[in-house]
C-alpha cells in the first residue's frame, strides 16, 4: 500500500487513535478505585485534622485506619438554611440541592467534641478548600485546615502550614458582649503588634507577601460563617443538638 | 562490562552535557521553573519526564518507517500524550500527595519542547535503541539541571532538603531569614542563568555568528 496515499494515512491515524484510547481507558478504569479512594481519603483526613482528634492518627496511618476512625467518630449530617438538621436527606444528595449544607459532628463516646463544616472561596490564583471545626459551644475555633488550593508556594501556600492553621485555635467567631457574629479576620502583620486587645480573639496573624490570599481567607470565613450561623445559634443556646424538631 | 559501545555512551553523554536540553538548547525551562521549589516534586517530575522521553523516543522510532509524513507530528503527539496521561494517572493513584503538588505540570510534559524536539530530531531518523539512549541522555540532562536548581532553591528558600531541616534553628534565632526570592519563579530564573553560564564556561561553548 502506498504510504503517501490518503487511505493509508486515514488507516494509520485510526489505528493510532484506537490503540491510544484503549490503553488510556483501560489504565484509567483500572486505577479508578485507587484514585477515588485517594480523593475521598484526602477529604476525610482533613476533616479529622480540623476537628483535632483526642488521639491523633499518625502521618503514616494507612487508608483503612483513617476510614475506620472516621466511620467511628464522625457523623455526617445535612442542615438546611434555617440550621435544622435534616434526617430525610442523604449527605450525598446535599451538594445538588441549594441551601443544604454538610455538617460533620465529632463524638468521643457519645459526647460531642466538635462541629466541623467545609469552607471554600477564592484566594489569589485559585479556589481554596478547607474545613473549619468549632468547639461544642459553637463559638471557639477548634481547628482549621486548607487541603486544596493553587496559591504561590512559600507565600499564599503557607495557608496549608501548621503555623498558620494553629493561629486559629482558640479564636472566637461570636462576640459575647455585642451579641453578634464575628468571623475571624486574617490581618496584615502580627496580631499582638497590630490589634487592640478587645479584637484579638477575632484576628489571626497574616502571611507576609500573601495579602490577597489572606484577604481571601477572611472573605471565605465570613461567607461560610454566615451560612452556618443559624445552626451555630441553635447550639449556642442549647448544648445538645435537637434533631428533626 | 560493556553493554554500551563507545558510540552509545557518546549519545547519552551528548544529552547530558554537550547538548544538554536546558543549558545548551534552552528547552523545557517552563517546568524547570515551576516544579523546583522542593527537591521531592522536582525528582518525581524528572522520573515522569525520563519515563515519557525514553519511551516516546523508542515507540516513535519503532513506528518511524510506517508513519505517513503528512500526519507525523500529530502521531508523535498522540504517542507522547498517551504516555504522559499514563504517568499522571499512576501518580494520582500511587503518589497522591506529590501529584497534588505537581498539579498541572505533569500534564504539561506533553507540551515540553524537549520531548517533541527529540521525537522529531532523533527518533524519526534513528533505530529504536539509539533513540532510547538519546531520550535517556536528554532526560538525564534535564533532570541534572532540575535537581541542581531544586536543591539550591529548597535549601535557600525553605532551609530544608527533601523536607528535612538543613539550616539549624540557631541561625534563625540570630536573625537568619530564608530567601523569599528562591520560592518564586524569578529565583529559578537567576539560578538557571547562573547554571547555563557555568556550564558554557566549562564546556567552552561559543555562540555561532
Amino acid at each position: 500500500m502506498d504510504k503517501q496515499s490518503t487511505a493509508y494515512t486515514f488507516l494509520f491515524a485510526l489505528a493510532v487513535c484506537a490503540i491510544c484510547s484503549f490503553t488510556l481507558a483501560a489504565v484509567s478504569e483500572g486505577l479508578r478505585p485507587k484514585k477515588e479512594m485517594n480523593a475521598a481519603l484526602d477529604v476525610k483526613k482533613n476533616i479529622l485534622k480540623a476537628v483535632v482528634l483526642k488521639e491523633p492518627i499518625g502521618p503514616k496511618a494507612k487508608g483503612e485506619e483513617i476510614l475506620e476512625v472516621f466511620k467511628e467518630k464522625i457523623e455526617e449530617v445535612v442542615i438546611d438554611e434555617s440550621g435544622e438538621v435534616l434526617d430525610w436527606i442523604k449527605s450525598g444528595e446535599a451538594k445538588k440541592e441549594r441551601n443544604k449544607h454538610l455538617l460533620y459532628i465529632y463524638r468521643e463516646e457519645d459526647e460531642i467534641i466538635a462541629y466541623c463544616f467545609p469552607v471554600e472561596g477564592k484566594g489569589l490564583w485559585s479556589t481554596l478548600y478547607g474545613y473549619l471545626a468549632l468547639e461544642p459551644d459553637g463559638i471557639t475555633v477548634r481547628g482549621i485546615t486548607f487541603y486544596k488550593h493553587g496559591e504561590t508556594p512559600g507565600l499564599g501556600a503557607e495557608i496549608e502550614q501548621a503555623w498558620f492553621q494553629d493561629n486559629f485555635k482558640g479564636k472566637k467567631v461570636w462576640d459575647a458582649e455585642k451579641k453578634k457574629a464575628m468571623p475571624i479576620k486574617v490581618i496584615k502583620g502580627k496580631v499582638k503588634d497590630k490589634i487592640f486587645a478587645s479584637q484579638r480573639p477575632y484576628s489571626v496573624d497574616g502571611i507576609s507577601g500573601a495579602t490577597m490570599t489572606s484577604q481571601g481567607v477572611t472573605d471565605l470565613l465570613a461567607e461560610w460563617n454566615n451560612i452556618y450561623e443559624p445552626f451555630l445559634n441553635k447550639i449556642r443556646n442549647f448544648p445538645e443538638i435537637h434533631r428533626g424538631d | 562490562m560493556s553493554i554500551l559501545t563507545r558510540k552509545d555512551k557518546r549519545i547519552v553523554k551528548d544529552g547530558l552535557w554537550d547538548n544538554n536540553p536546558i543549558t545548551f538548547q534552552v528547552l523545557g525551562i517552563c517546568s524547570a521553573l515551576a516544579v523546583t521549589v522542593q527537591v521531592k516534586t522536582a525528582l518525581v517530575m524528572c522520573l515522569a519526564l525520563t519515563f515519557v522521553l525514553a519511551l516516546s523516543n523508542t515507540i516513535i522510532s519503532l513506528l518511524r518507517n510506517f508513519i505517513p509524513s503528512k500526519i507525523r507530528i500529530i502521531v508523535q503527539l498522540s504517542v507522547i500524550s498517551t504516555l504522559v496521561i499514563l504517568a499522571d494517572q499512576v501518580l494520582k493513584a500511587y503518589m497522591f500527595d506529590v501529584s497534588k503538588q505537581l498539579s498541572v505540570f505533569v500534564g504539561l510534559i506533553i507540551t515540553n519542547c524537549i520531548v517533541m524536539g527529540r521525537a522529531e530530531a532523533c527518533a524519526m531518523r534513528n533505530p529504536p535503541f539509539k533513540s532510547f539512549l538519546d531520550g535517556l541522555g536528554n532526560a538525564l540532562g534535564y533532570s541534572a539541571v532540575l535537581m541542581c536548581v531544586a536543591t539550591a532553591r529548597e535549601i535557600f528558600g525553605s532551609g530544608t532538603l527533601l523536607g528535612f531541616q538543613i539550616v539549624p534553628q540557631v541561625l534563625y534565632d540570630h536573625g537568619y531569614v530564608d530567601c523569599g526570592l528562591m520560592v518564586l519563579a524569578p529565583g529559578a530564573f537567576f539560578l538557571l542563568g547562573a547554571i547555563i553560564w557555568i556550564q558554557r564556561a566549562v564546556s567552552g561553548y561559543k555562540e555561532a555568528n
